[in-house]
């Protein structure tokens, strides 16, 4: 009775064996294109702003897919390019914002009525391009960001709805891997994204009008009571 | 005597073949060396707000570590003074000219940051190296049993860096080096590879850090 269960078992293992043989030249290929694709999980530090903080207090709402983008490149003629930027990105718009607002709230998604914040500001990521070392001739990237700010008032009212780019390059031409050039061009972008936030979110008109319709009811009560 | 010729020619050829040729210019408005106290400090900040270049960042720390290894100065690191200063540095926001330093340091927060650092010198280094010609060809092959390269191919690098010495204390441009450095490296292959690789960017670098430690008065007994 025991002969014939070995025999079984020896057929199972063989046609076993040959199914993960016939799995091999599958294996192989998606081997081969993991190898010849580019990932990258940005990774950057983001310092802290030197500037001075605006008596406004401010949600930011960055909602999932802000905190969890990816990008793809689809161009067919290159090798294909993944970078995960969502967190990386989180961790700067949170850095800026703390550093630009007297006060600052991360939110999941954009609060309904009235409430205490003066400002409420969604960002999304609209369009990531990529130069790679294909078009540049060297182990150099260039990464293009842009992003929409949809600026509400504390009531939900659309204030300012602002297109932002922002470029950065791979600084050192000896960098080893693609890796590290394509992080390291994607952190000066993002570095290059902060400080276009930093200086120019006061400069956008509609924020200006804002501020001085915001001010203008202040100064005539001071006046008021001189 | 004959079986180490060929050595004798590939000995003259690494030695006489990659020579790298540098030329280095000054300006001084003053023939006055440039105090530093034992509390102040140089930074050296690449310029990279042209698309089509980018100064390198390991060229810049290679004049900052010959500025405070030969030269004694206090060098405050490029990244660090980048991040100190976040966004006022960053490649759009840079100040192109002495007028809008100024400017930026009538800032309050800007001002007392270089004060509380102590950066008394700001050199701004500003240039790239590229591959100006480039020729021959090298082809490998691999059998069963080995493989090897033979071909021989050349290319000249060309460095061009332009320094200038701001004074953040009294506000004015103290001096200008430049570096042109060129230089042409070799790869023959027989069998193996062999480089012969010119040290185009390092020559650069020795030319303009020792040049611009020449501007710096000597460091005191009292200074770091």
């Amino acid at each position: 009775m025991t002969k014939p269960q070995v025999s079984i078992n020896a057929y199972c293992r063989t046609s076993q064996l040959l199914s993960h043989l016939r799995l091999l030249p599958i294996v192989a290929v998606i081997t081969l294109l993991i190898g010849c694709s580019t990932n990258v999980t940005v990774n950057g530090d983001y310092p802290s702003a030197l500037v001075a903080r605006q008596p406004l207090s401010v949600g930011l709402v960055l909602n999932d897919s802000f905190n969890s983008y990816r990008f793809t490149s689809e161009k067919d003629n290159r090798q294909p390019v993944t970078m995960a930027l969502g967190e990386s990105q989180v961790q700067l718009f949170n850095r800026v914002f703390t550093d630009m607002f007297q006060s600052s709230a991360t939110l999941k998604t954009l609060p309904t009525g009235q409430n205490t914040l003066d400002l409420m500001i969604v960002p999304e990521i609209t369009e990531v391009q990529l130069a790679t070392p294909m078009e540049t001739q060297l182990n150099v990237y260039e990464v293009w960001l842009k992003y929409n700010l949809k600026v509400y008032d504390g009531n939900g009212q659309p204030v300012a709805d602002w297109m932002m780019s922002a470029y950065g390059k791979t600084q050192s031409r000896f960098l080893k891997s693609d890796e590290e050039a394509l992080n390291q061009a994607t952190v000066m972008a993002l570095r290059d994204a902060g400080a276009r936030l930093l200086t120019g979110f006061q400069q956008i008109p509609e924020i200006r009008q804002w501020l001085a319709n915001r001010q203008a009811p202040a100064k005539l009560s001071q006046r008021t009571e001189r | 005597m004959r079986g180490a010729l060929p050595w004798l020619l590939l000995c003259m050829l690494a030695t006489s073949a990659c020579g790298t040729s540098t030329r280095v210019d000054e300006f001084r408005p003053s023939s006055t060396l440039l105090p530093l106290n034992s509390d102040e400090k140089v930074v050296v900040v690449g310029r990279r707000h042209s698309g089509a270049y980018e100064t390198d960042p390991d060229f810049i720390n290679c004049i900052g570590n010959k500025l405070a290894t030969r030269g004694q100065l206090s060098v405050m690191p490029e990244q660090q003074f980048l991040d100190s200063f976040y966004p006022w540095f960053e490649p759009r926001m840079a100040p192109l000219g002495l007028k809008r330093m100024g400017g930026m340091l009538e800032d309050p927060l800007i001002g007392k940051r270089v004060r509380e650092l102590g950066i008394r010198y700001m050199i701004w280094v500003d240039g790239n190296i590229e591959t100006t010609e480039k020729s021959g060809a090298i082809s490998c092959a691999v059998a069963p049993g080995g493989g090897g390269c033979f071909g021989f191919s050349s290319w000249d690098k060309a460095a061009n860096y332009e320094a200038i010495i701001w004074d953040l204390g009294k506000l004015g441009e103290k001096g200008r080096v430049q570096v042109d450095s060129k230089g042409s490296s070799y790869l023959l292959a027989v069998g193996a590879p062999i480089p012969f690789i010119a040290r185009v960017q390092g020559e650069a670098c020795e030319g303009i850090g020792t040049r611009l430690q020449s501007f710096f008065a000597p460091a005191g007994p009292g200074s770091p």
